[in-house]
């Protein structure tokens, strides 16, 4: 293990042990989509973060609107690429697993979980997340129609049970509350909100407003 | 997860192709399943290739019943008008399965394949016998975890009480499949449509899923550079009485602990046929041969029920925690059968 | 007039930031050049380390850091408190000790090995997959039931043995019963995650975004681990992704991040994972409870014992107030409790929801309507035939108690007349019917905190409070007392809390904060309307002459109440007097009645279930929950806190148990597939009812405490209704269909 009386490298210097790496295992395994001169620079110990730059792949995604050119690693989620990258930290991180719903966005009007989305995945799809539905000055009428019902304490689980909510009605499964709670399962509410959650989708839903 | 390389492919046989080339490279559909065990560490791969824009997505009508693209989503699936009218149980099925999120996402395909929920084989520091070696990285070809089995002796609450047994001294493996979207299939009596390099093969349904016998690291007789294009379903007269009732620890989003399809034909009271399936209870879904032969010009009354549900739980060998279904998977299967008999 | 009129319900004051996503918790702060700390966890529950290979981790792709115990950054002052304050005293160190990345010792399952550190989460997560360690493993005590034989009474004060009355006089009783009740290990389990992102601003300043229910116990914490003046220890923790207790200390895994920030010269984030949710931030421990119960022929009861057994770590005894209720609730002449520990080879627990007295109520009421069954009573009339007037463990008169209107409410909601009299002779369909229905109770507390409130010229109102908001509504309620007070319109008022810059209040938890901080919010809003006061009758003033009683406030008005032509506007008056505001600090806390008087807030549950004769399906279709906590302040908010209990103890009863493979010590279940908390479908119709009727002996608003109570009782009433529906008696939670197959 690395003595600990060394100095860590500086962020940005190139590490030998970590070149090594490098070449040993991922850039080996993503020979296939880098071009030659991208070993030859690992072996010429170039900067790491040259290395760093053929591990990731463009990414063309349309998010919230917006037409986005990124370079991402293969094993980026789309939640991790959200939060971390992008800042758009109304996505939340549940579970990372598929076990909660918390992440829920839209990819082409599909309600999904970003957690278990691959973010290269989404190549040429368009996104939405919490952000993209309504702003603090203008609700959308889900998000409206949570804080009327109190769908929420902590709010931690909200943005992912709106965007879930959203999809909900418009997929037709809003008629009756025993169908809202079934199609409504796959996001969870720790504070227990439920019973709030599905009069404010009801509502929504009654009110024939578009979502 | 590891680092891993990725290439999205747009043909089949590009698919197949960029499979065979690099051994330890998994086909990504849904992600449902594989991104989650590529977070555990259960499966570390050296690539990923993406067959999510493959022209496999199409469901349309045959002559002789329903081919899926093994691209469908699972809830374009259970939606569409043709799988609701002609095949109930299979749309029931599906939408008893995990979240209206995880079935936007997950394909036909992939939920065929999808991996047990043992927790024995998510957990890489407990002793499995299904894991298979380390495909990528510096530990490449060592084992990924201790072997064994964890769930023998341990929490196998969720586990198989039929055929972990089959063709060995002792069992090496209790897992159960944990789709709901087979256990109809099964009861359907689907045929899967896979390709290779050596082109198309076609595989019964009761075929596709094995027991795991010496070698629980084999979910399926898939080939290892096989992909799934589609799986078809015969036309059938069992849309007027189906049912897949899902028995689980929770109202919904949650594995089955025994599930069941049913499927009668009856001539007023008579049953003319019966299909019967049932999940949660074996390393692939259990079809109830015996008892849908003796159903077979039965009265649909309690009584027959039950005596099928006997002659169904034949073999059935509990491992401590999960003696319980031993009563509930009879239970089940007498209260599908009752709830596919009672008019709506 | 009543100075606290019913209130009417208002929105949450920040529920546009929590819909919009714009709320932003612990780990969505953006501070440049963030690393990211990934913990490597034990695989073993109880052995020693003896190899640590941490070469390839440290050789990966941009890692900063892999730090174990051979090179884990100093922690000067490492006793850092527990900082706990919801129900008793925090959990005290027995002879053993954990000092995390210390040593080789393993005495829990998942106890941090090795804390990796990258410059991006991927890359942390993977080096981290990269460490390898070998163990000499010892067989681990992870089973309360194997061991029940070490149980050991704990050495605190508080937990001592009770005894009033002539000792067991159950036995005298003609009838007599004696069961055993069982709560498995539970989790937490807040849907975001537990973490910190942990910035040195300076050699001895830091500033910690945390996910705590006290910003002000983790300075403390921090600045005694680290030596440094708490002044330039900064938490914030406005938004709080629900903490249910478990961040009601700071865990040792925080001050690890904090140390390796220092090293690394760099703001460290760390964001645990679901699995390590279950091992590292506490859970409700395994209980064993034994109810012993004497009552005569006419249903009054002669004797009860309670006696519970806990788990805890090895390194130390945490304790709850599993057996307090039995004290109190009931008029009973003959009382004996004892709670004993056993000491394993866990992780340390902490109070969840309702805490103990949640586990402690499984056991009361489910024996209450045991004994109700064996007396041929309704066990709602045999409660009443126990009704305590005045608390027989201290011998003095109740603030309030409003239980008996309680039951009379929540019986007519659910229909309780049509609950059947014997066990399982209900259908509907194929499904049996049946009822239940059990009492809560919980500790009304008022503790000490500080206020700042700034009326400023405009007519708006500043609030200021350091205290966190786990998500109950503590702004909405702060809003709404200020408005109250002062008259100012409510989206006029501006309630800042959940940062270590403003006054210093204490922990959220034991559904205390209401009645603490909303305390301090009302004596220090009095103190700016006294100023307005003095300034508006002063000779010359606009209302000279007139005496205080005679004035009132609404609207951003100061007038006669009398005569309501007679006013004049708050800020005219404060530019009048050339004032830019009115600016008051003030400390708040209990007077001497707390000593006076028993102070409890109490719910009742009324629940109505089905129940699948063939498969054992228990569905919760109907329940109504009661609340008699004094004055509800938000009745908005009140009322989500009294749903989230029913989800709570939906789960509770039906679904939730934390397993361990007790050969590894080791969970199995613990992530959110495999542990189940209730989802949107386990949820029915859920009716909540409040008493609202003030108690002043407690504090000025009379609001008593909401939070846990919503939970306690919960489960037994589900285990009753489960038992009407079937005559089949659940003692062992959660109660799965494997325990009621063929109940027909």
């Amino acid at each position: 293990m690395r003595d600990e009386s060394q100095p860590l490298p500086e962020p940005g210097q190139p590490d030998p042990s970590r070149r090594a790496f490098l070449k040993h295992s991922s850039a080996l395994a993503a020979l296939a989509l880098t071009p030659p001169v991208a070993l030859t620079a690992i072996d010429h110990s170039l900067d790491e973060r040259l290395a760093a730059a053929f591990e990731q792949l463009p990414l063309q995604v349309r998010i919230n609107g917006q037409a986005q050119q990124l370079s991402v690693e293969p094993r980026v989620t789309l939640l991790d690429l959200l939060r971390e990258q992008l800042g758009l930290t109304g996505t939340k991180k549940g579970c990372d697993h598929g076990q909660c719903g918390a992440c829920t966005v839209h990819v082409d009007g599909q309600r999904v979980n970003a957690c278990l989305t691959l973010a290269l995945t989404t190549e040429g799809r368009e996104v939405t997340t919490i952000e993209g539905l309504g702003s603090e000055d203008k609700l959308h009428c889900m998000q409206e129609a949570f804080l009327r019902h109190d769908g929420f304490q902590c709010g931690y689980c909200t943005p992912g049970q709106i965007m879930s909510a959203v999809a909900c009605v418009r997929e037709g499964h809003a008629d009756t509350p025993e169908q809202v709670r079934e199609y409504m399962s796959g996001n969870i509410c720790r504070c227990g909100a439920y019973a709030n959650i599905v009069a404010a989708i009801l509502d929504v839903k009654a009110s024939g407003q578009k979502v | 997860m590891n680092p891993f390389s990725y290439a999205r492919v747009t043909t089949p046989p590009a698919a197949v192709a960029a499979r065979t080339q690099q051994p330890g490279s998994y086909f990504l559909a849904g992600g449902t399943n594989l991104v989650d065990l590529l977070k555990r560490g259960v499966v570390v791969p050296e690539k990923l290739v993406d067959i999510t824009r493959l022209p496999l997505t199409a469901i349309e009508a045959t002559p002789t019943g329903l081919r899926i693209g093994a691209l469908a989503k699972n809830s374009t699936v259970a939606d569409h008008e043709l799988v609701r009218r002609q095949f109930p149980l299979l749309s029931q099925a599906l939408n008893a399965g995990a979240s209206a999120q995880l079935r936007n996402m997950a394909t036909v395909g992939g939920n065929m394949l999808q991996r047990t929920r043992c927790a024995y084989f998510y957990d890489t520091s407990l002793p499995c016998n299904k894991r298979v070696p380390v495909q990528a990285g510096p530990d490449k070809g060592q084992p990924n975890g201790p072997t064994g089995c964890g769930a023998l002796g341990g929490y196998n609450r969720m586990h198989a009480i039929f055929g972990a047994d089959a063709g060995v001294a002792a069992p090496k493996c209790i897992a159960v499949h944990p789709s709901d979207m087979c256990v109809a299939l099964a009861a359907l009596e689907a045929t899967v449509v896979v390709v290779g390099p050596k082109g198309e093969r076609r595989i019964a349904f009761r075929d596709f899923h094995r027991l795991p016998g010496d070698n629980p690291r084999q979910d399926t007789t898939l080939g290892a550079d096989e992909l799934i294009t589609a799986v078809e379903v015969p036309a059938n007269e069992l849309a007027a009485h189906s049912t897949y009732l899902k028995v689980r620890d929770r109202a919904s989003y949650a594995f089955a602990l025994v599930s069941v399809a049913a499927g009668l034909q009856l001539e007023g009271t008579t049953i003319r046929q019966a299909r019967l399936a049932m999940g949660g209870v074996a390393h692939k879904p259990w079809r109830l041969f015996e008892a849908e032969q003796f159903l077979r010009g039965k009265p649909a009354t309690l009584a027959t029920f039950q005596q099928a549900a006997t002659l169904a739980m034949k073999g059935a060998k509990g491992y401590g925690e999960n003696d319980f279904k031993l009563t509930l998977a009879p239970n089940s299967l007498v209260e599908a059968l009752t709830l596919a008999t009672t008019p709506a | 007039m009543d100075i606290n009129p019913k209130n009417q319900p208002v929105d949450r004051v920040d529920g546009r930031q929590k819909v919009t996503g714009s709320a932003k918790y612990f780990a969505e702060f953006a501070l440049p050049r963030t690393a990211y700390c990934v913990i490597v966890g034990s695989t073993i529950a109880r052995g020693t380390l003896d190899q640590l290979d941490t070469k390839r981790a440290a050789a990966a792709p941009g890692v900063l850091g892999v730090f174990t115990h051979l090179n884990m950054p100093a922690i000067p002052g490492w006793d850092a408190p527990v900082g706990g304050q919801a129900d008793g005293p925090p959990p005290q160190p027995t002879a053993e000790t954990y000092r995390i990345l210390r040593g080789t010792k393993i005495l829990f399952d998942g106890q941090p090995i090795a804390m990796v550190v990258a410059d991006t989460f991927e890359r942390a997560t993977y080096a981290a997959s990269l460490v390898k360690a070998t163990y000499t493993r010892q067989t681990p005590k992870t089973d309360l039931n194997k061991h029940l034989a070490a149980a050991i009474a704990p050495s605190i004060p508080w937990m001592k043995d009770y005894s009033r009355g002539q000792a067991e006089a159950y036995k005298t009783a003609p009838v007599v019963l004696e069961a055993d009740y069982v709560v498995p290990t539970e989790v937490h389990n807040p849907m975001e995650m537990h973490g910190i992102l942990a910035q040195w601003t300076s050699p001895t300043s830091l500033l910690l975004y945390a996910k705590t229910q006290g910003v002000n116990a983790t300075q403390r914490a921090m600045a005694q681990a680290f030596k440094l003046d708490p002044r330039n220890v900064k938490v914030h923790t406005e938004f709080m992704g629900g903490g249910f207790g478990m961040g009601l200390r700071t865990w040792p895994q925080e001050t690890a991040v904090v140390a390796i920030a220092r090293q690394l010269g760099r703001p460290v984030k760390l964001v645990m994972t679901r699995s390590q949710m279950f091992q590292l931030v506490g859970y409700r421990p395994h209980t064993r409870q034994t109810i012993r119960m004497g009552a005569d022929a006419t249903g009054k009861l002669v004797g009860l014992v309670h006696e519970a057994t806990a788990e805890t770590a090895t390194y130390e005894d945490f304790t709850e107030g599993t057996v307090n209720m039995s004290k109190f609730l009931y008029a009973c002449p003959s009382m004996q409790t004892r709670y004993r520990l056993v000491r394993l080879d866990r992780g340390v627990p902490i109070w969840m929801r309702g805490p103990g007295e949640a586990t402690g109520a499984f056991a009361l009421e489910s024996a209450m309507d045991e004994m109700a069954h064996k007396l041929h009573l309704d066990p709602l009339e045999f409660r009443l035939r126990n009704y305590s007037e005045t608390d027989p463990e201290h011998n003095r008169p109740y603030s309030s108690k409003n239980l008996r209107e309680a039951y009379e409410r929540g019986a007519a909601a659910i229909g309780w007349r049509n609950r059947p009299a014997t066990p399982g002779s209900q259908r509907e369909g194929e499904w049996l019917v049946g009822y239940g229905m059990s009492t809560g109770t919980f500790n009304a507390m008022r503790w000490q905190a500080t206020v700042r409130v700034v009326l400023q010229a405009d007519g708006s109102l500043l609030v200021q409070s350091a205290v966190t908001d786990i998500g109950p509504g503590t702004g909405t309620a702060l809003t709404i007392i200020a408005h109250n007070v002062l008259g100012v319109p409510l989206d006029r008022i501006k309630v800042q809390y959940g940062d270590t810059s403003l006054p210093p209040a204490p922990t959220q938890g034991g559904s205390a904060i209401v009645s603490t901080v909303g305390s301090a919010v009302f004596d220090t809003c009095s103190a700016v309307k006294q100023t307005l006061v003095e300034l508006a009758t002063r000779p010359g003033a606009p209302l000279a002459g007139h005496q205080a009683e005679e004035l009132a406030l609404a609207d951003g008005q100061l007038f006669v109440e009398a005569k309501l032509a007679t006013q004049v506007a708050v800020a005219e008056l404060l530019r009048q007097n050339q004032l830019a505001s009115i600016d008051k600090t003030t400390e708040s806390k209990g007077g001497p009645e707390q000593q006076k008087y028993s102070f409890y807030s109490y719910s009742v549950h009324f629940v109505r279930v089905r129940v699948n004769p063939r498969t054992g399906v228990v569905r919760v279709t109907k329940t109504v929950s009661v609340a008699d906590s004094g004055r509800i302040i938000s009745p908005k908010t009140a009322a989500s806190q009294m749903i989230g209990g029913v989800a709570g103890g939906i789960g509770m009863a039906l679904t939730e148990e934390a397993v361990l493979d007790h050969r590894f010590g080791r969970y199995v279940n613990n992530n959110l597939a495999d542990y189940h908390v209730a989802v949107h479908a386990d949820v029915p119709e859920i009716e909540t009812i409040t008493i609202d009727k003030p108690d002043y002996l407690l504090n000025p608003m009379g609001a008593k405490g909401m939070g846990e109570i919503a939970l306690i009782g919960f489960a037994a009433a589900v285990a009753n209704a489960v038992f009407n529906a079937t005559g089949r008696r659940v003692r062992e939670l959660p109660i799965t269909l494997d325990k009621l197959l063929a109940v027909s």
